[in-house]
């Protein structure tokens, strides 16, 4: 019997941001129906309603037509980028976790469920600690483990974006052979081309609702991305004019990733100017600007022009939730705020504190507030502003307004821009064309490890035009060399701690 | 175990989402009235109990002899506490400290009275047994990366082994030299016996003055120091420590080296009052100086503790302590409140953070 699911006006808030606005999507057995969407359109959302992870605030779910509400491990199976398994348990105990049948004993898989270990491949490593098997066999093990439940929907989350080439190509074997028996499949995904190759449908979210579905010969990789950023407003262009016969900022030459998430990256970025630096999760740029900031490990020549300060993404990386706002400011200045025998000189710490507060527009009652007491948005320029005040020759960001309201996201650009035309450089990394189109005067684009696209961001009028143009390079490329080098990369810190 | 790291350890990438939310000033005042809450509170229990006692004992609890005693038993706890708490805002752990006091004691003790150095060579040799174990913990914490429970609890049993092989499980009083061994010089033995023994106004224990010389170098170090705040900073996210630059390593260093030296100075401090010195000096110490500094404020979770919480906890553990002892309610009564005390204290702090979080 062929499943469907439909989910009719689902609304989700965090405070007084609207996640979900109404999502209205059906899918049905049978097809794999892609889902396309930048980053805060409510995507991610949506996969955490679905899979019982965040209860929605209104609208209905119906699955095989009757009214469904989630709750975990039901009728929905997501499979995760990061499996969400027990990496201490052997496959088999991974299998059974939540569901055993025993009181007493040792765990162990009944015929039907050797039965369905086989059909995956799994069974000569039934016994092994999960911990020590490469990711695409704890993805299976997530299918698997949702096909036991007996779900209905498969829901693939970013599934491949750390999977070499070859362990993509399997993932989506098993996608198209659970579509053919019939389950609903759904793909969230970044990669344009691979949703327009294996999807029959394409729903692109934005602003928490479906804008637009893609199918047939509307369903390009091009289209898609002009879908994508065509839902988003776009703020005017920071820019302003420079002098770009200055001196160099930074020069990369034979720049080699250590575990192969780049080769041989060779690339120049001018004193005051802003670099982008795009490409997929998995294709390399991310830890090609950590590199930067030396906390990837590369090889080959690389000459800067002073001193680089890295501002991560994500909050949780760059602030310090015990602390103030003033001390946040404070941390990475250290010594300028010390007379003799480390006597630390408040004063002048406050003081800066406050010029920086004003500066940088940060939304704060008072300096001495803890740093958890700001709006997301103002968090931001709080660890921007702590990585400015030191004046690096270079300064290294990875997506910088991630989650960050509007009016912040103008404020940050500015100062990203300022920084930069004072004869220093600024290197971001992108994933959202919007954002590069924004900010940057230039654009790296990174696809399989190696720099396939350097654009001027100015020679494009608007930014449907810029993301024809990218798209189209990655699919050029793409076409070229079809088996590619198979990158499989993990951020380095993820292994060091 | 605060409701702030609970908050950052589950970041959620929802737009607009923060470390934390809510409006800024209220929380601000939250924030600032919360500790001076907590401070209170614990002044309050501290009064409350010490007004039980004093009932309870028919005023005996409030002789001044008797609080004088109570101030000397503070001020052992106080020392080491300090030190511990530089650890735990390091967000590291450290349980070796109770028999590294028994090891400092006995070294010097051993080094005077049996090898017979001079006692300033036995004093810097009591400091470079507990550098060397503070550098031990910071090793395998530090840099091989072990969880530093592991590393101190190892560390630990070594070290009482050490201090019995050292002493030859022998108790050591400079006084009486063992058979076969020349007295001390009287001039070294009054001066050592001076360091804790001295004619103050009003008898105050010469121990309470060196506590407050210490805490106050504490506070300066912890509250006014480029060096307290980047503490602060790597305990309370090692992650974005490493980002900014911060030298991760070595303030952990830094910080098992201070617990080891405050323990070893606590131990000649008492070595010196009392005159005499065995090697499970500090086995009952390890408790309540971890009570002490946990009722005090500080996080096991790292990132939190103060030099003030830190006394009031000493201060509070010294009163229950003393109170129980006039009262003569047993060995048994004493162990069971500290078990007590500790617990309750730690749970009305999650209680009312809780409650704060929510209001």
């Amino acid at each position: 019997m062929s499943a469907s699911v439909g989910l009719a006006g689902l609304v989700k808030r965090y405070g007084p941001t609207v996640a979900l606005d109404g999502l209205d999507l059906v899918a049905r057995g049978g097809e794999i129906l892609g889902i396309a969407g930048p980053n805060g359109s409510g995507k991610s959302t949506m996969v955490g309603v679905l899979s019982g992870e965040t209860p929605a605030d209104a609208g209905v779910i119906e699955v095989n037509g009757q009214a469904w509400t989630p709750t975990r491990n039901t009728k929905v199976a997501v499979v995760h980028q990061e499996p969400q398994l027990f990496p201490n348990l052997s496959v088999a105990e991974n299998l059974l976790a939540g569901r055993e049948r025993f009181r007493f004993g040792r765990p162990s898989l009944n015929a039907d469920e050797r039965a369905l270990v086989d059909d995956f491949g799994m069974l000569g490593v039934v016994d092994r600690p999960l911990a020590g098997l490469p990711l695409s066999f704890r993805q299976r093990l997530e299918i698997m483990r949702g096909l036991l439940q007996d779900a209905a929907v498969v829901l693939f989350d970013e599934p491949n974006s750390a999977l070499s080439f070859e362990e993509s190509a399997e993932l989506f074997e098993n996608m198209h052979a659970l579509a053919a028996a019939g389950k609903v499949v759904m793909l969230v995904s970044h990669r344009l081309s691979e949703l327009a190759t294996h999807c029959a449908r394409v729903a692109v979210i934005c602003d928490g609702r479906v804008n637009v579905e893609l199918t047939g010969d509307d369903l390009t990789p091009e289209q898609i991305a002009q879908e994508l950023v065509a839902g988003i407003v776009v703020a005017e262009r920071t820019s302003s004019e420079w002098d770009a016969s200055g001196h160099l900022a930074l020069h990369l030459d034979g720049w080699t990733h250590r575990r192969g998430a780049f080769h041989d990256v060779s690339m120049q970025v001018a004193a005051g100017e802003v670099l982008a630096v795009m490409g997929v999760e998995g294709a390399g740029g991310r830890e090609l600007v950590r590199s930067l900031a030396q906390l990837e490990h590369a090889t080959g020549s690389l000459t800067c022009a002073g001193r680089v300060e890295y501002v991560t993404g994500d909050r949780t990386g760059s602030l310090f939730s015990n602390l103030s706002v003033e001390e946040n400011l404070a941390l990475r200045m250290g010594g300028a705020y010390t007379a003799p025998f480390g006597w630390w000189r408040r004063g002048a710490s406050r003081a800066a504190a406050a010029a920086a507060k004003e500066r940088f527009g940060i939304k704060a009652g008072d300096v001495a507030d803890p740093i958890g007491s700001l709006s997301g948005g103002n968090q931001q320029k709080v660890a921007l502003a702590a990585a400015l005040m030191t004046d690096p020759a270079v300064l290294v960001l990875e997506e910088p307004t991630r989650g960050v309201d509007v009016g912040s996201k103008a404020d940050i650009y500015r100062q990203l821009h300022a920084h930069a035309r004072s004869g220093r450089a600024v290197v971001l990394y992108c994933t959202e064309e919007s954002e590069v189109f924004e900010c940057a005067d230039r654009v790296v684009l990174v696809s399989r490890g190696r720099v396939i696209a350097d654009a001027v961001v100015g020679d494009f009028a608007d930014v449907e035009e810029l993301a024809r143009h990218l798209s189209a390079v990655t699919r050029m490329d793409e076409h070229l060399t079809p088996s590619g080098s198979p990158t499989r990369s993990m951020p380095d810190g993820a292994n060091e701690e | 175990m605060t409701g702030e790291s609970e908050r950052l350890r589950q970041p959620r990438a929802t737009p607009g989402s923060g470390i934390g939310s809510g409006t800024g000033t209220k929380r601000a005042a939250n924030s600032l009235l919360g500790t001076a809450a907590r401070l209170g509170g614990l002044v309050f229990a501290i009064a409350l109990v010490m007004l039980f006692f004093a009932i309870k004992s028919d005023g005996l609890f409030l002789k001044t002899n008797n609080l004088l005693g109570l101030l000397r038993y503070m001020s052992s706890l106080a020392i080491v506490g300090l030190g511990l708490t530089a650890v735990l805002i390091v967000g590291e752990i450290d349980l070796s400290f109770g028999n590294l006091y028994g090891l400092s004691a006995m070294v010097a003790a051993v080094a005077w009275i049996e090898w017979e150095w001079p006692l300033w060579m036995a004093i810097l040799a009591a400091y470079a047994a507990a550098i060397a174990v503070g550098s031990f913990n910071a090793f395998f914490t530090a840099v091989v990366k072990i969880p530093s429970f592991v590393a101190t609890l190892g560390s630990s049993t070594l070290i009482l082994g050490f201090t019995l092989y050292v002493s030859n499980s022998n108790r050591y009083d400079p006084r009486y030299p063992p058979p076969g061994k020349p007295d001390v010089s009287s001039g070294e033995l009054s001066f050592f016996r001076g360091l804790a023994n001295q004619d103050l106004p009003g008898d105050l224990p010469m121990q309470v003055i060196w506590m407050t010389g210490i805490a106050l170098a504490f506070w300066f170090a912890l509250r006014r120091s480029l060096f307290g705040f980047r503490l602060k900073a790597v305990g309370g996210n090692p992650v974005a420590a490493r980002l900014a630059g911060l030298p991760v390593m070595r303030y952990k260093w830094f910080a098992f080296l201070l617990v080891s030296v405050a323990a070893s100075t606590a131990a000649l401090l008492d070595f010196s009052y009392v005159a005499s010195t065995a090697p499970d000096a500090g086995l009952t110490l390890l408790f309540p100086t971890f009570a002490a500094v946990i009722i005090g404020g500080a996080s096991l979770q790292g990132g939190h503790g103060t030099v003030v919480g830190t006394l009031l906890g000493a201060l509070l553990l010294a009163v229950i302590a003393n109170g129980l002892a006039v009262t003569a309610a047993g060995a048994f009564a004493q162990q069971m409140l500290l078990g007590f005390v500790t617990i309750g204290a730690v749970v009305l702090d999650q209680f009312t953070q809780r409650w704060r979080a929510n209001r």
